[in-house]
């Protein structure tokens, strides 16, 4: 990789559509932030500062997922200007919950339902999608929003020239570390066995099921987790929507309804 | 070995002294099951339990911990979990199953984090109930000769203590005045009843005996396509098992060429990512395949070394797996029978 002046990496970090959550955390980080601005030259960062230069980059981090027409030719600019593209968060990995939709037809209706007729003047709006529906994407950091620890972990090991490394297994495995009583056996619709770990199990260490934030495991067993929640009387549209809710495009690569590999 | 009687009342007396003496860890209740935990508070002591959701293991290796820290200028060996402690209310299974650990950690090379903290730990057994998910007695790990410093046999009125090593003989001498050397005939008598009673409460047995050679004879057979198309690979059966010691080590770096810590955690031969190797080659990659590995490892490939499985009875693996693919279904599955369990019932089709 190349070094600027400072022999430092040049970082840009950007927001396409979602809740700016990941933008967010990287700001809270407030004890490291000092070591993060040291670390790498932060060119552009929209929500930390206002002198952003959009030229080339080392590394670019992406968070949000593609929801308009502007957004398409911004993500392919950005990989364009940068070496390694990393997205950051659920909505940039696997869609979020602006994609909670399972194939096209259903997002058209829906948009009818909620905008009727209506002309959009800025920008054209499409389906939204994961930023690797459009670009090549280096590394994933997933979350809901991404976890302090992990980013910076990730952000460390790719400033090294190292791949993130990441947990590569379900929430179930955290969860058993912290010693929770598995919800599925208490019959509630739980998706941790489905779902990537990283953020330490927290939603059943407080009793509350797994909704998959963290998107897909990549070995989930969807087909098993499926007939487990239908045994214990879900139906099947909840289960489904209950599963898309967090990930809907990645869920369908899994329910084979669109096409994409995932890294 | 030196056996005395302890009067029920004498218990928390007794347990609050030795508290003085190290952490204290027991049994207390989480959520409608239970967990061992360090005891601040001695009513919190669940005396009358079954199994933990995980075993005592966590307490000589945490599901993760840092063995070393790392500098510019090297690294240090990080034994800062490894405390004094006294751990009261294991039972007879779970005691197994760290001397089945200490088979594994003792090998070629010597887990100086594990026999730390064995070395730190006393072992104050406690005698138990079979519920419907037991079968220490399949195993014949129901019982205890070894690996304990005291054992505590519940005998309604009173304990039976068995001192099974100086180190516990020293505990006792901390107050032996709470203790009553004579055992009167009656007492014994006692002793046996509850003996036989609870032989008598396992409510199912697996015969052990023929599943290495049934592991071997079944090794091709089709019910390991159906065992891993169910299994969520979770890894909770390796998590919650008693012997299982698996671990992966992770490097954790801090930004601004600071300082960094090399972080332990445990690892399941039933993940996907545990068989790969540099490349990205799996010699695994089937989930049908680490299951295989997972029972040739408890039902087979331990008694050839050890002569007895490396399962202890607990029946974690019964009460946790949420797919019903456990070391009960699996072993009857193997000796030809029909387990009502999710997985004989599982249709790929599902989804649609």
């Amino acid at each position: 990789m190349t070094k600027n002046n400072n022999n430092k990496l040049k970082i840009g970090i950007y927001e396409l559509t979602g809740c700016a959550g990941d933008a967010l955390l990287i700001l809270d980080c407030e004890k490291e932030l000092v070591d993060i601005f040291q670390a790498a030259d932060i060119q552009s960062f929209l929500m930390a500062k206002s002198d952003n230069i959009d030229g080339e980059l080392d590394i670019a981090l992406v968070e949000g997922s593609v929801s308009t027409e502007k957004e398409k030719k911004e993500i392919l600019d950005i990989r364009k200007r940068a070496k390694t593209v990393v997205a950051i968060g659920i909505c940039a990995c696997f869609g979020g919950i602006q994609a909670a939709f399972l194939d096209e037809k259903e997002w058209e209706a829906n948009f009818k339902e909620v905008y009727g007729n209506i002309k959009m003047k800025h920008t054209k709006p499409v389906q939204s999608k994961p930023i690797d529906e459009y670009i090549k994407v280096d590394y994933y950091l997933p979350g809901c929003p991404i976890d302090k620890e992990q980013f910076l972990s990730t952000l460390n090991r790719i400033l090294r020239g190292n791949p993130p490394e990441l947990y590569r297994f379900s929430v179930c495995v955290e969860c058993k570390w912290n010693e929770n009583d598995c919800l599925l056996n208490k019959d509630i619709p739980c998706l941790g066995p489905i779902t990537r770990a990283g953020c330490g199990s927290i939603c059943i260490n407080h009793n509350l099921p797994c909704v998959g934030c963290w998107g897909p495991v990549e070995e989930a067993n969807i087909a098993s987790e499926f007939q487990l929640l239908r045994e214990k009387g879900f139906d099947h549209d909840f289960i489904k929507k209950k599963m898309a809710n967090f990930s809907g495009t990645g869920m369908a690569d899994f329910f084979g309804k669109l096409k994409g590999e995932k890294g | 070995m030196r056996i005395i009687k302890l009067k029920k009342d004498n218990l928390f007396p007794f347990l609050e002294i030795i508290s003085e003496e190290a952490d204290l860890w027991a049994p207390v209740k989480k959520g409608d099951k239970h967990a061992f935990t360090i005891i601040d508070d001695l009513s919190k002591i669940e005396l009358e339990t079954t199994r933990t959701i995980i075993p005592p293991k966590k307490i000589f290796t945490p599901p993760t911990f840092s063995m070393f820290s790392i500098s510019d200028k090297g690294y240090k060996e990080d034994f800062s979990h490894i405390t004094k402690k006294i751990l009261f209310g294991i039972h007879p299974c779970d005691i197994h199953g760290l001397l089945t650990l200490d088979s594994f950690f003792k090998q070629a090379y010597l887990d100086p984090y594990y026999l730390e903290a064995r070395k730190n730990t006393l072992i104050l057994g406690l005698s138990c109930w079979p519920d419907e998910y037991c079968f220490a007695k399949s195993t014949h790990t129901h019982v205890i000769e070894e690996g304990f410093d005291l054992f505590f046999t519940d005998l309604k009125d009173f304990f039976l203590v068995w001192i099974g090593s100086s180190q516990g003989d020293d505990l006792i001498r901390l107050k032996p005045e709470l203790f009553d050397e004579g055992l009167k005939d009656q007492d014994i008598q006692t002793y046996i009843n509850w003996q036989a009673e609870r032989d008598n409460a396992y409510k199912w047995n697996i015969k052990f005996i023929a599943l290495p050679d049934l592991m071997e004879l079944k090794y091709r057979d089709p019910l390991w396509e159906k065992l891993g198309d169910a299994c969520l690979a979770c890894g909770s059966c390796s998590n919650v098992c008693p012997t299982c010691n698996c671990y992966n080590i992770m490097d954790k770096q801090f930004l601004g060429g600071k300082d960094g810590k090399i972080i332990r955690h445990w690892d399941a031969c039933t993940l996907e990512e545990y068989s790969e190797v540099a490349g990205g080659e799996n010699f695994r990659k089937k989930r049908s395949d680490r299951l295989k590995l997972w029972y040739t490892h408890k039902l087979q490939a331990y008694i050839s070394k050890y002569g007895k499985p490396s399962c202890v009875g607990c029946g974690r693996c019964i009460a946790t797996c949420p797919v019903d693919i456990n070391v009960r279904t699996v072993g009857q599955a193997l000796l030809g029978e029909k387990p009502d369990a999710f997985w004989a019932r599982f249709n790929k089709e599902v989804t649609k």
